[in-house]
């Protein structure tokens, strides 16, 4: 109960992420500056822009060349001092494009998995709340391999949000799916930003996604951040 | 899903079962003993364990193997070799007590082959051409540098004259019995093994008899070991009795000692 | 002529024994070296790969002398177990279970590795970002994904343990009751005068336990694979 309240708290204090880092991929050279402090902080960017590159290193999945990673003053990465946190204690959630459900759970476990593996207490009303608001209550007995597209983006979010993170990263979660899915799951989106009051860092391609979900926008182009700030930032509607 | 609790209850009844006691009782008694002393000595063995009711764990290999692996620490009570130097080496290596040991049997060397060949029966004596008999075959008998029966047949067939010629033919076997089987399933044409052998092995026919001064007497020694368990001593014993007599002279082993009733 | 006498009985039990003994130790250490072969770069990987196959190219004879050396008595190994913790291994049936782990090792090995390998790493770090440390992360979601591979080189390795002969018969010799499996017994029957049939039966007795083997494992391994894709 207390932690749930603190996670809103600090929501609600507008998680300060800074991110100042190169890194060398191939061909592509990452040089990115940025400090967001907004609900929503979208990544902006063509395919190949290193939108995915730059979220792995903030989820601690991947380590910069150089450069520092902070999160409301703590450290995650720091290359000078030789800091690195490792992922599983950053508490920093992530709904991957490619999902990435356990197969050989059934939802329910799936869902259970980040509270299990960072021993909070149960919070059934948490949960109760969670699985109303992605609608997924009904699939709880069944396997991934069991679950259409649309639901099986929504359990991948509701697994993510029920770990508690205090800040959530969400690469492309819209891209495997066609346009009825992704007219379907929008609104849910929307309702996690409004209601589950937790930083998110939002990577997507698409300006019409990016513009009804961001409240700042990092704009990213071969590696490197080109614009910094609200919708207007974004290419103009279709 | 198969439940871990379930997996690891599992592995843990099966690690139970696995890792209990080995279910040998302490009485029991190990003997090594040569591999032509098989047949004779299950027999014995049988009327010893009628008797006492301790069983005998026999193993039989060549004495040269059975010597080397007691060197190394086997867990054998009662050593039976099938030559005396193979009683000095594991002696010399510490391993037998010394004042146990006892000549007990005695045995001859024969020329077999198998039971439906022509060769016919020859008379083994100097000059005697065992290359010429074999022909294109082999000829099997144990390795004439460690096993018991090998040295037997070379220092013979070197009295004879005959070892020379024959040398390349011959094929050599881990054991005796492992010899004898050679012969009896027609892979060798001729073999040299212990008379006994020839006796329970109805797949091979007696074709010559080895002259007794041809080679060094054949004398089986037996000790216990100095890790013997005290009942070795009452199983030594046994080995001099009438009744053993009886038994070890039906299979065609020269009893050595004066038997005890 | 199916009358299976009590010394054929031992040398069953004693195989089974054996065999369920070094596959019970070999397994976690199995498992362990194939998730540091599979998930790991280290300095002297190839080597350690090369020396857990080496069994399977060395004459058998050579690894049970060699086990002889090390765990004899007087090995290095062997002498000190024995002298300060009364653990003897060699012409003792646990030396015959050491012998057939260390035979059948390799082939345990080899279907976990390439099990694990195949575990997708993304779900790993799925795991990783959802709080879950690296051990945790191996016992939840690989090992459980890899389980198949495991099973499968678990029969494996049992099946080649039942057969093994040539390294056990150097290192723990043939003696009844006590290290004289099925292979050993079915050697010193073919040696026997009219040792033929007893030793087709027993050579009966491996077959039919090596395909229940083979088969259950088959069956184990496929309903495993069904669990995990919520068939």
């Amino acid at each position: 109960m207390v932690r749930a309240a603190r996670h809103q708290a600090a929501a609600r204090a507008l998680i300060m992420l800074r991110v100042e880092v190169s890194k060398q991929l191939g061909e592509l050279a990452i040089e990115a500056a940025f400090e967001s402090a907004g609900l929503v902080t979208g990544l902006f960017g063509a395919s190949g822009a290193g939108k995915t590159s730059l979220i792995n290193m903030i989820a601690g999945l991947s380590r910069p060349d150089r450069g520092i990673i902070a999160i409301d003053g703590e450290v995650l990465d720091d290359t000078k001092g030789r800091v690195h946190v490792p992922a599983h204690r950053r508490r920093i959630g992530y709904v991957f494009q490619d999902m990435r459900l356990f197969p050989h759970l059934d939802v329910r476990q799936n869902l259970d998995y980040g509270r299990r593996m960072n021993r909070l207490t149960e919070d059934p009303a948490q949960r109760a709340r969670v699985t109303e608001l992605l609608d997924i209550g009904h699939l709880l007995d069944r396997r991934p391999g069991r679950l259409s597209g649309g639901e099986r983006q929504r359990v991948a979010l509701g697994r993510a949000l029920l770990a508690r993170p205090r800040l959530l990263l969400l690469d492309e979660p819209l891209g495997s799916l066609d346009e009825d899915r992704k007219a379907e799951i929008l609104p849910y989106l929307r309702r996690l930003r409004d209601e589950a009051m937790i930083p998110m860092v939002y990577v997507s391609h698409d300006a019409d996604e990016m513009r009804q979900l961001a409240t700042q926008v990092v704009v990213l182009r071969r590696g490197r951040v080109n614009a910094f700030g609200g919708a207007e930032v974004l290419p103009a509607a279709l | 899903m198969v439940s871990l609790a379930r997996v690891l209850a599992a592995f843990a009844l099966l690690c139970g079962w696995a890792f209990s006691p080995a279910a040998a009782e302490d009485s029991n008694l190990v003997v090594f003993a040569a591999a032509s002393m098989k047949n004779a000595l299950d027999d014995v063995d049988a009327a010893y364990t009628a008797k006492t009711g301790v069983k005998i764990a026999a193993s039989y290999a060549a004495s040269s193997t059975l010597a080397k692996q007691i060197e190394q620490g086997a867990p054998a009570d009662v050593f039976v070799s099938a030559d005396t130097d193979w009683m000095d080496y594991a002696t010399a290596k510490k391993a037998i007590k010394d004042a146990t040991r006892v000549n007990l049997l005695g045995n001859s060397i024969v020329l077999v082959a198998p039971k439906d060949s022509k060769t016919a029966e020859v008379a083994i004596g100097p000059g005697f051409d065992l290359a010429k008999l074999a022909g294109d075959g082999k000829i099997a008998t144990g390795d004439v540098t460690s096993v018991p029966v090998g040295k037997y047949a070379e220092a013979a067939l070197e009295k004879l004259g005959a070892w020379q010629a024959a040398a390349p033919k011959f094929a050599m076997a881990e054991s005796v019995r492992a010899a004898l089987a050679l012969v009896a399933r027609n892979e060798a044409v001729l073999g040299i093994v212990y008379s006994t052998d020839a006796k329970v092995e109805p797949g091979v026919k007696i074709v010559g008899t080895f002259p007794a001064d041809s080679h060094p007497p054949i004398v089986y020694p037996v000790a216990a070991t100095v890790t013997a368990k005290p009942g070795a001593a009452d199983y030594l014993a046994f080995l001099r009795t009438s009744a053993a007599k009886a038994i070890f002279e039906r299979y065609g082993f020269k009893f050595l000692v004066s038997p005890t009733t | 002529m199916f009358e299976i006498t009590p010394t054929e009985w031992t040398a069953i039990a004693l195989s089974l024994r054996v065999a369920t003994v070094a596959t019970l130790v070999a397994t976690p250490i199995g498992i362990a070296l194939a998730w540091l072969l599979a998930r790991r770069e280290f300095w002297g990987k190839s080597a350690l790969d090369a020396a857990i196959h080496l069994p399977l190219v060395l004459p058998p004879v050579v690894t049970g002398y060699l086990l002889l050396l090390t765990f004899g008595r007087r090995g290095l190994i062997g002498g000190w177990l024995a002298d300060h913790l009364g653990i003897v291994f060699a012409f003792r049936w646990t030396g015959a279970a050491l012998a057939c782990g260390v035979m059948s090792f390799p082939l345990l090995v080899r279907p976990i590795r390439l099990s694990i390998e195949a575990v997708d790493r993304r779900l790993e770090q799925a795991a990783e970002t959802l709080g879950a440390e690296p051990w945790r992360v191996f016992a939840t979601i690989t090992l459980p994904l890899a389980l198949p591979g495991v099973l499968a080189g678990m029969v494996l390795g049992f099946a080649k343990a039942i057969g093994e002969f040539g390294a056990t018969i150097t290192f723990v010799s043939n003696i009844p009751g006590e290290t004289q499996t099925i292979s050993s017994a079915i050697y010193s029957l073919i040696q026997t005068p009219d040792g033929d049939t007893a030793a087709l039966r027993l050579v009966s007795v491996s077959v039919v336990m090596a395909m229940a083997a083979l088969v259950g494992s088959e069956w184990f391994a496929r309903r495993a694979t069904k669990r995990l894709h919520g068939h």
